[in-house]
């Protein structure tokens, strides 16, 4: 769920802005100007797989995916969900033009997050590392949860109710995102476990010239 | 205290669920309209980022220098999210109606864009009446029989004008985004001082969005053909975590041999530069004329209101 434009008061949605290209600088610098390029197709794929809707009872639910950026791409993975958000909204569906950067740091702080409790955890098994990743797809997303609640209750008591809400809609799709996030982690490491080794992204100085 | 109406209980579902029956059919009907005008006998070509050089259409906007038209469509969009009251609200969505009609913009992708903003702003319509808080002056409508749930009419009108600002942004999205090629969109952003990577990412990402869409969809013909159907049960869950393994992998495989490609073909960072921008007077007034209008919104909205 990310919010739309209109809801936020300006103030949070500028102090958005702020720390969202803070970060994404921050980013940026972590993964190396050389490896960019690379960031931005991964990027696509990722905002592919957000679109891949999951049937839950009467309704579906896509798939938010900080969790498995975060495992996937470490500190990357911010620069990747602030670009797929801006796609979003380039796209076809609202990203929301003023609530860019709250959305920005709605998924991609509990991505980092995820990223770094991923190779802390992770393990040599199989089943470690799935229980990692079980562990970052349900917290990427509960946390995401938990930020769009706190962002929509600087709208003041008004909007509390709202939050609320908001965090209960969560609870089904936390526990999908763990158990899709535990198992594409258990296929990657069949299939093409360097992915899962170390930092994809990594700043290289070699490759100049 | 809040001022309480009391109204019969079957009033509730006139009140409330007719609407609501309503609002969900005519989001259905819209979508179905959106969808048929969009594909128009034919599958489009996703290969073909459409953002890119639509039909030559031409208006105002499109002869528009792109800096004035992002910086002023920015910071409106800014003034409309600042507005506290329904009545500029509606204003800037009139603003907003006049700007679409101006700049000629594809009216099933405008309807795509509303329909993407349905959902969020149905739940806020649906909820935020029940749970605001009473303060004195409120109007409350309270069915008989049912008193703890209290229907708080300035909950309404909060939502009302949370949507009405969505929807005023929201349809500016077109003649922001489509009135000119995409690389020179950003082109006019990077002269805006954003870093000219960012640019290059969104322009490199969007593209491959298409490709991996496509293989994507050919996967999951794929798993349809040997009999795959999507439940609500735990096999579905793991069927879909492969699918997505396998796209990852792919596309990580993929990443490398494009980035090989564009060095092989001299790329280092930049890219060539996709036309020569000129701000002519015209495009001051243009900026000035909506800078006018947004101040008269703001105006309205916290002086006269």
């Amino acid at each position: 769920m990310h919010i739309s434009d209109g809801v936020l008061p300006v103030s949070v949605t500028i102090g958005g802005y702020a720390a969202g290209a803070a970060l994404a600088a921050w980013s940026a610098r972590r993964t190396g100007s050389d490896e960019l390029p690379k960031v931005a197709v991964v990027t696509a794929a990722f905002f592919v797989a957000s679109l891949i809707h999951i049937p839950l009872g009467p309704t579906s639910a896509h798939l938010l995916l900080p969790g498995l950026a975060g495992a996937l791409l470490g500190p990357a993975s911010f620069l990747a969900i602030a670009l797929g958000l801006l796609l979003q909204s380039l796209l076809f569906q609202f990203g929301g033009l003023t609530a860019l950067g709250a959305n920005a740091l709605m998924m991609g702080v509990p991505a980092i997050i995820c990223g770094w409790i991923f190779r802390k955890f992770k393990g040599r098994t199989r089943l470690r590392h799935m229980a990692a990743g079980a562990g970052a797809g349900a917290l990427g997303t509960a946390m995401a949860a938990i930020i769009l609640a706190v962002l929509l209750a600087t709208g003041g008591e008004d909007f509390f109710g709202v939050a609320e809400i908001a965090l209960l809609a969560h609870v089904p799709v936390i526990i999908i995102e763990g158990v899709v996030s535990a198992f594409t982690i258990g296929f990657l490491f069949r299939v093409k476990p360097e992915l899962l080794e170390h930092e994809f992204f990594k700043p290289t100085k070699a490759r100049h010239g | 205290m809040a001022d309480v109406i009391h109204i019969p209980l079957w009033y509730l579902p006139l009140l409330v669920l007719l609407p609501l029956v309503a609002l969900a059919a005519a989001a259905v009907w819209l979508r179905r309209l959106a969808h048929r005008q969009s594909i128009a006998g034919e599958e489009p070509d996703w290969s073909v980022p459409p953002l890119a050089s639509e039909k030559g259409d031409d208006s105002m906007l499109h002869r528009w220098d792109v800096r004035c038209k992002i910086v002023t469509i920015m910071i409106f969009s800014f003034v409309i999210a600042s507005l506290s009251h329904l009545a500029p609200a509606l204003a800037a969505v009139g603003i907003s109606l006049i700007v679409l009609a101006i700049s000629k913009a594809c009216l099933a992708r405008v309807l795509f864009r509303l329909l993407a903003l349905a959902g969020f702003l149905g739940i806020l319509a649906v909820v935020m009446p029940f749970t605001v808080p009473a303060h004195p002056g409120d109007t409350l409508v309270v069915f008989a029989g049912l008193d703890w749930l209290g229907l708080n009419m300035r909950g309404l009108l909060l939502a009302a004008t949370i949507a009405a600002r969505a929807v005023a942004i929201a349809l500016l999205m077109e003649p922001l985004l489509s009135t000119a090629p995409l690389p020179v969109t950003l082109h006019g952003l990077s002269r805006l001082g954003v870093p000219e990577m960012a640019s290059q990412m969104v322009l490199l990402s969007h593209r491959y969005v298409h490709v991996f869409r496509q293989e994507a969809r050919r996967m999951s013909s794929g798993m349809q053909v040997r009999g795959f159907r999507k439940q609500t049960d735990f096999e579905t869950l793991r069927i879909v975590a492969n699918f997505l393994g396998m796209l990852f992998v792919r596309s990580f495989e993929r990443t490398e041999r494009v980035f090989e490609a564009m060095r092989a073909r001299g790329y280092r960072g930049r890219f060539p530069e996709p036309v020569k921008l000129r701000i002519r007077p015209a495009d001051i007034l243009i900026a000035a004329l909506w800078m006018a209008a947004a101040a008269a919104l703001i105006t309205y909205d916290r002086v006269i209101l």
